[in-house]
């Protein structure tokens, strides 16, 4: 498989290098129904996912881009816009919700003056509420990278995003 | 001696990494030999971390709700049997028969295996069953053998899981039969005719209802399980690939099952030509990108596919046309985690246990105001107060039973009043609710219950696929109803219209996530009316959930004028001289509670 | 080598093959099922949901599109069940529909005319066709064309932008041009039916219902009181306005129809209603409102004290009309500037119009009491005459109550009150009122009259309450009102009547249609263009004669002001199945008010107009363009009650076949067109 384009893609104001996508592509272009995982790797690797890398795997992989951006928009998974360093899962389960998880959105939104999915302005968080998280008996409940945390109160929850900011810094 | 610390994802949650650690390293320094292990999670979520130590005596104690504190006491019972220290973390009778009465057969080895080991599994007669079938059955007599069992789909419906594998097996290129010739619909694909003998097998791990966490926790805690029910399952429809589509929210689960298709593909389990037979089977992870609907057999099939998640008609049902238009057998995690144990005891003995119409356990997460919450495993035909009130443990916080929530956005709620209704497809469907999957949401008192039935609306509006009519606008339209009934603006006739639509959009849906979508609410019509009209006649919610209908008061008698809700107030609603009764501004007063939560003589009242 | 099969379909036997889905057996066989969402040129996909029947022995509703046709299957498709549940599919759709079926001006007409429609044929150059337009609903445009006060200008969408277009203006230009080529064009007159209709009446609405019952093949007789036909186009119309040769013309092509006219013959004088009703299968009543309302102030009966209409009508019958040289006209209408006019041109030094209001709030149109003003008219705002005050039996003076504007009433109208103590009195020779006008209820005594004393009709059959009597026009309910009202209730009369006389069954339900508010941040990115003006003779020069004022507009101006039209009803009105299966299933979408989605319109796929607003999300656009065309530009984005058909990637892969908009069953997608693309009934 081989592609005229640059291993660089310029999107907006930073580049992208394609390379790293590329044993992805390998693996997965024959593959047929392998679109989702693709897109799936591709976020891995840069956080989100460009419009032009959106095209330029359409043109790699030989799926139309209005099937890629018909896939793309479906899957809540899926972000084209860039989120924050960590990214905040805020469970709206139902065991979450009976629970109390609106007061914690609330304390979130006013914590770090974001709604969901923009970016708090040291860059360091995005949040977006999800279904479930599957730990309905440590409701409400949040997953910020890979860990979990349940039993969240108003206060708590600050807490935990105070100390993720003062790790960062 | 070892010691195992329940790690799934709730444990994780809840500090055991940190006990993990600590336990490691306080076992390396005493210098003796314990290894310690990881475990899934037993269900009791309400108690962890938990650690089990099992001593050389082969004494198993139990410490719940482990502390970092607590880690020190625990290491000197292991280090002298001395247990004085840690005595007061260990787990209480009455903890302890709850989790030892239930009946597990889904969850026989969670929490007490190391997922991460195949040879814990392996312990536990694991792999027995799939041995067993190669060895000594046709695929004939393990559908024979399941068709005993009478096990029903644990993904919701519970529809004969024999009988789907049946179809599979018997799935041709040739047409269905005649008599369900009715509901066929054309077939125009023309699939590829090159391997026209294959079969696939589908794992649907794609928990979605909002409040179950059963398929998490058997993947996590007893990966090895679901992997043999695939096998089996494998064999008797002759299938040689098989797919697990799992949430991408669940890493952990992730992981763990990677871990454990790979430690079985070594232990010649999964591969080519199984136990010495021209059996083949191998499986496959897909992790889904968030789209409930996808737990639906046809969108989770488009999905697979690499497309949108949207249904498809049945007919052709999966067993005739399904994964790239080949025959495909689709189960939950729970329903394939049960069949190793039917095929070692036999489908009588599964059969054993239940109801009539309902054979087996059921597996249930139960969660919202319940004392004790966690996964459970009860068998059939026990009722809903056995397991709100007995492994439940009650109610939290000593308040009322209002309802409990089975099947999330695709079922319903049944009131206090129906409490003794026993677990069964049949019995709980004629409540208005169903099964489901395993979701059992318990409800007090100040649970709203027009606000449920808003929230689970809320829910199926976001994740419905946009495909039918019904479904995209009528949830949307249900929805907005159910929103302006809570935000204080339900009109007159509101509750007719509400249920003049859930009517249509059952009736008019495409699949079932839109043909079961009214249910939560039909449901609270059904029982909680009286809400309904609470809100829209009185504009009150007695539940004191819905804002917008709240006023916030100030007890003249029981204020003693501290201010301390004045400077609580963000809102400059509150006002009042120094130890002389305040006053809140309704006009200003946006409902936050923030005055509530900073009075200390209960002075402030909610109506 | 394929399987007959046998089933029943609304008790029918139905044959098929094996392999076709109900929907199309049911097709085969004349039976029509509804769907938005299937083609036979695509895979099945089962989204609209109106295709739903009901199959014995299958507990669900079964998609039609989607459900393979059985030997021995008992199918349904008109069941209660059925109904309701395509009935809340369509409202459903129609909750999240955005757009106008028909303009705005349309809407406004009252006679329904395709103001769009001709303005488009104008802009396109196809005045033949656009006079053809007018006249399906206008028998006499151009007397229309010059005298109407045009609802459709003032609901014009235009406006938003900058100004209405000149539809009255362009009607004219029509109705002209019609004329310069020759005898005026008249629709082909149906074939005989030997029934026969008198009309009592020969203004614009009996005018009217006889041109409308000779196109359905009835004879039409019209008895008028006047020497001339025409009724208040010609006696209460100023020549100056509305020539009367040029009306003569359009009444001669009635008359060319086969419509019998007899004249000064007066109802209740020269000819009872019984005679007619023993004459004819079915009587109009069309006698509109000549009498003028008095003033009801002490005086009225003074020598020159004269009514507006009575004013207006002796000018027109009689060479000489004495007025004097100080003329007051009392009122604020129409009739009130007419008069002020045509007092004007008959010499009056000073003509003084006297209102109790300001020109703000005159009921005349705003150009009328322009011209006036700029022909010499002096306006006495806020003035009530209180007492014509008289010598020798002959008017001498007025005295007039000084007014003033308060709150508005419950109509919105500011209310005007006396201001105590302040009077005026004005010398005048003349006196006309112009402050109402009522029925001549002569020989019609037998009819059942409102309070106000006008002739009860039903508003949708226009049946009195004697049988076999229709009453439309001036003379009823609400009285007197603008022409082109009682040339639609002309047109509608006759259609009941047409169906009385075949004895078919009248069944009236109003029509459903999408209708859109729009702003005028909505129509911010519209480019400005100066509305044509009417181009009129200086005020000077017209002042002194009675010639025509206006100079109508020239191709060139007329094709400008054409183009400038917005377009706003549905190009796909006439082909919509939205609309036609609303209609069919009597939807009720404002119970489902709520959320709608917004796209801005978008000519993005090559050679069609795209208006998101309007989909349906049937997805046969997506669809076709993926497995049909195998181009793939278009395809869904997002998911939900949000989702949206969007083109992506290189639009060089678009085959330009058109095919996406042939397909869309709404006017979401279009075809574009060279010019305008005016909507018409196949």
């Amino acid at each position: 498989m081989s592609c005229d384009c640059g291993n660089n893609l310029k999107i907006s104001d930073s580049d992208i290098d394609v390379s790293l996508l590329e044993p992805t592509l390998v693996k997965y272009a024959d593959v047929s129904g392998s679109l989702i995982t693709i897109l799936q790797k591709a976020q891995d690797l840069y956080g989100y996912l460009p419009a032009d890398l959106l095209m330029y795997i359409s043109r790699r992989i030989g799926v139309k881009p209005a099937k890629v951006m018909g896939v793309v928009s479906f899957y809540t998974q899926f972000r084209t816009k860039p989120a924050g360093k960590n990214l905040i899962l805020l469970c709206q389960g139902t065991a979450c919700h009976v629970n109390g998880s609106a007061d914690i959105e609330d304390a979130i939104r006013e914590c770090l003056k974001i709604e969901e999915g923009e970016i708090s302005d040291d860059g360091l968080f995005t949040y977006n509420n999800v279904a479930c998280l599957g730990c309905c008996s440590l409701a409400p409940a949040m997953m910020i990278g890979d860990k979990t945390y349940g039993n969240l109160t108003k206060k708590s929850t600050v807490e935990v995003l105070e100390s993720i900011a003062k790790e960062e810094s | 001696m070892k010691i195992s610390v329940g790690r799934g994802s709730c444990g994780n949650a809840a500090g055991a990494g940190e006990i993990f650690e600590l336990l490691e390293n306080g076992v390396a320094a005493l210098g003796v030999d314990c290894p310690v292990s990881v475990v899934g999670c037993i269900g009791a979520c309400y108690l962890e971390p938990i650690v089990n130590v099992l001593s050389r005596n082969g004494e198993t104690r139990t410490f719940v709700k482990v502390t970092p504190d607590a880690v020190a006491g625990i290491l000197q019972y292991v280090a002298s049997s001395q247990q004085s220290a840690a005595a007061a973390f260990e787990i209480s009778p009455k903890d302890l028969e709850n989790i030892e009465t239930q009946q597990r057969i889904a969850l026989r080895n969670c929490g007490i295996i190391d997922p991460e080991n195949i040879d814990d599994y392996v312990a536990r007669e694991g792999y027995a069953a799939i041995e067993k079938c190669v060895k000594t059955m046709t695929p004939e007599q393990v559908i024979e053998e399941m068709k005993l069992s009478g096990l029903g789909g644990r993904g919701g419906a519970g529809f004969p899981t024999w009988f789907k594998w049946n179809a599979a097996r018997q799935a041709e290129p040739a047409p269905f039969p005649r008599s369900d010739s009715c509901e066929q619909t054309s077939a125009r694909h023309d699939g590829s005719h090159k391997a026209l003998n294959k079969k696939y097998i589908i794992c649907n791990a794609d928990e979605g209802d909002p409040g179950a966490f059963m398929d998490r926790a058997v993947i996590e805690g007893d990966p090895h399980a679901m992997i043999e029910g695939m096998l089996i399952a494998a064999y008797a429809i002759g299938s040689d690939e098989g797919i697990v589509y799992v949430r991408a929210e669940y890493p952990l689960a992730i992981v763990r099952l990677e871990k454990a298709l790979e430690q079985a593909r070594t232990m010649g389990f999964l591969g080519n030509n199984l136990f010495g037979s021209d059996f083949s089977f191998d499986i496959r992870i897909k992790a889904g990108a968030g789209a409930f609907v996808c737990g639906e057999e046809t969108a989770l099939i488009a999905s697979l596919e690499g497309e949108r998640g949207m249904p498809r008609l049945k007919p052709p049902f999966p067993a005739q046309k399904g994964y790239w238009q080949k025959p495909s057998n689709i189960n939950n995690v729970e329903t394939f985690a049960n069949v190793p144990w039917i095929i070692r005891n036999g489908g009588e003995a599964f059969a054993a246990i239940g109801t009539e119409n309902s054979k087996g356990t059921k597996v249930f997460a139960l969660t919202g105001k319940i004392a004790n919450g966690g996964l459970v495993e009860v068998p059939m035909g026990q009722t809903i107060r056995d397991v709100v009130y007995g492994v439940g443990g009650g109610i939290k916080d000593g308040k009322n039973f209002k309802a409990v929530q089975l099947g999330g956005p695709s079922g319903g709620c049944i009131p206090a009043e129906l409490i003794d209704t026993v677990i069964d497809y049949k019995a709980l469907a004629e409540t208005g609710a169903i099964m489901g999957s395993g979701g059992m949401v318990v409800m007090d008192e100040s649970t709203c219950m027009v606000d449920m039935a808003r929230f689970f609306l809320d829910f199926t509006c976001k994740e419905s696929c946009g495909k039918c009519t019904h479904c995209r606008i009528g949830t949307r339209r249900m929805l907005e109803i159910l929103e302006r009934i809570c935000g204080g603006d339900g009109r007159e006739g509101d509750i007719e219209l509400l249920s003049d639509l859930a009517e249509q959009i059952k009736e008019g849906s495409l699949c079932a996530l839109g043909q079961t979508a009214p249910n939560p609410v039909l449901t609270t019509l059904r029982y909680f009316r009286n809400e309904y009209e609470d809100h829209i006649l009185r504009k009150k919610c007695t539940a004191r959930q819905c804002k917008p209908l709240l006023t916030y008061t100030i007890i003249p008698e029981k204020c003693v004028g501290c201010t301390l809700c004045v400077r609580a107030c963000a809102f400059g609603a509150i006002s009042g001289e120094v130890r002389k009764p305040h006053m809140i501004e309704q006009e200003k007063c946006t409902k936050c509670g923030a005055c509530v939560a900073a009075c200390k003589f209960d002075a402030i009242e909610v109506v | 080598m394929t399987n007959q099969i046998k089933l029943t379909i609304n008790n029918r036997e139905c044959v098929g093959e094996s392999g076709q889905t109900i929907l199309e057996v049911a097709r085969r066989h004349g039976i029509n099922i509804p769907t938005l969402c299937q083609d036979a040129r695509v895979e099945i996909y089962g989204s609209c949901g109106i295709c739903v029947v009901e199959v014995e022995n299958v507990p669900k509703l079964l998609r039609a599109c989607a459900t393979m046709a059985a030997d021995g299957m008992v199918v349904n498709t008109k069941t209660e069940r059925v109904y309701k549940t395509r009935q809340s599919a369509l409202e459903l759709l129609l909750s999240d529909h955005t757009g106008d079926c028909l303009a705005p001006c349309k809407l406004a007409c009252p006679a329904q005319t395709d103001c769009q429609g001709y303005v488009g044929l104008i802009a396109n150059g196809e005045y033949g066709e656009a006079i053809k337009l007018i006249k399906d609903r206008i028998p006499l445009p151009l007397a229309i064309g010059r005298v109407c006060p045009h609802p459709c200008e003032d609901a014009c969408r235009r406006q938003l932008v900058e100004e209405p277009i000149s539809i009255l203006a362009l009607k004219q230009f029509a109705a002209d041009l019609d004329l310069a080529n020759g005898d005026v064009f008249t629709a082909e007159v149906g074939e005989s039916t030997g029934k026969n209709i008198a009309i009592i009446g020969g203004g614009p609405g009996g005018l009217s219902a006889a041109y409308f019952l000779r196109i359905l093949g009835h004879d039409a007789t019209v008895y008028d009181a006047m020497p001339h036909m025409g009724g208040m186009l010609r006696y209460g119309i100023p020549e100056y306005r509305l020539p009367k040769a040029i009306l003569q013309r359009e009444i001669d092509g009635i008359e060319k129809m086969g419509v019998k006219f007899y004249n000064n013959t007066k109802i209740g004088r020269d000819v009872t209603l019984d005679e007619l009703r023993g004459k004819f299968d079915a009587v109009i009543v069309a006698v509109g409102a000549w009498s003028s309302v008095g003033l009801g102030c002490p005086g009225e009966d003074l020598d020159g004290v004269i009514g507006g209409i009575d004013f207006l009508r002796d000018v027109d019958l009689n060479d000489k009309v004495f007025i004097g040289r100080k003329v007051a006209v009392v009122g604020g209408g129409n009739t009130a500037m007419d008069a002020c006019r045509t007092a004007v041109r008959l010499g009056a030094d000073a003509v003084y119009n006297v209102y109790r209001r300001t020109r703000n709030e005159m009921p005349a149109q705003e150009i009328e009491i322009i011209e006036a003003e700029e022909e010499g008219v002096i306006f006495k705002d806020l003035t009530n005459p209180i007492e014509v005050l008289g010598e020798d039996g002959l008017v001498k003076a007025v005295r007039l109550q000084i007014m003033e504007l308060g709150e508005p009433d419950e109509l919105g109208r500011l209310t005007s009150t006396p201001v105590a103590g302040q009077e005026e009195t004005i010398e005048i020779d003349t006196l006309i009122v112009t402050i109402g006008q009522k029925l001549d209820g002569v020989g019609l005594e037998v009819l059942k009259q409102t309070n106000r004393g006008t002739i009860i009709a039903d508003e949708h059959t226009f049946q009195t309450n004697i049988d076999g009597v229709f009453a439309i026009g001036d003379a009823t309910n609400k009285g007197a009102d603008i022409a082109i009202s009682a040339i639609g209730e002309a047109r509608r009369a006759v259609s009941v009547i047409d169906k009385h006389l075949k004895i078919e069954q009248l069944t009236i339900k109003p029509q459903y249609l999408v209708k859109t508010d729009k702003t005028e941040a909505d129509l911010a990115h519209k480019e400005k263009e100066a509305r044509a003006k009417m181009p009129h003779r200086p005020a000077n020069e017209r002042k002194n004669d009675f010639a025509e004022i206006n100079l109508g507009l020239s191709e060139e101006e007329a094709r400008r002001e054409a183009n400038r039209c917005l377009e706003c009803g549905c190009l796909d009105y006439f082909e919509c199945r939205l609309i036609k299966y609303a209609n069919e299933y009597d939807v009720h979408p404002e119970k489902y008010e709520g959320k709608m989605n917004h796209h801005d319109q978008k000519d993005d796929i090559p050679g069609v107009h795209r208006t998101p607003d309007k989909c349906v999300l049937c997805g046969l656009c997506v669809r076709l363009c993926a497995e049909d065309v195998g181009a793939g530009i278009l395809g869904l984005v997002g998911r939900g009650f949000e989702t949206f058909v969007n083109p992506a990637g290189d639009m060089h892969e678009c085959s330009d076949c058109g095919k996406c908009a042939e397909v869309c069953p709404t006017g979401a997608l279009m075809k574009q067109v060279e010019g305008k693309a005016v909507p018409l009934k196949k």
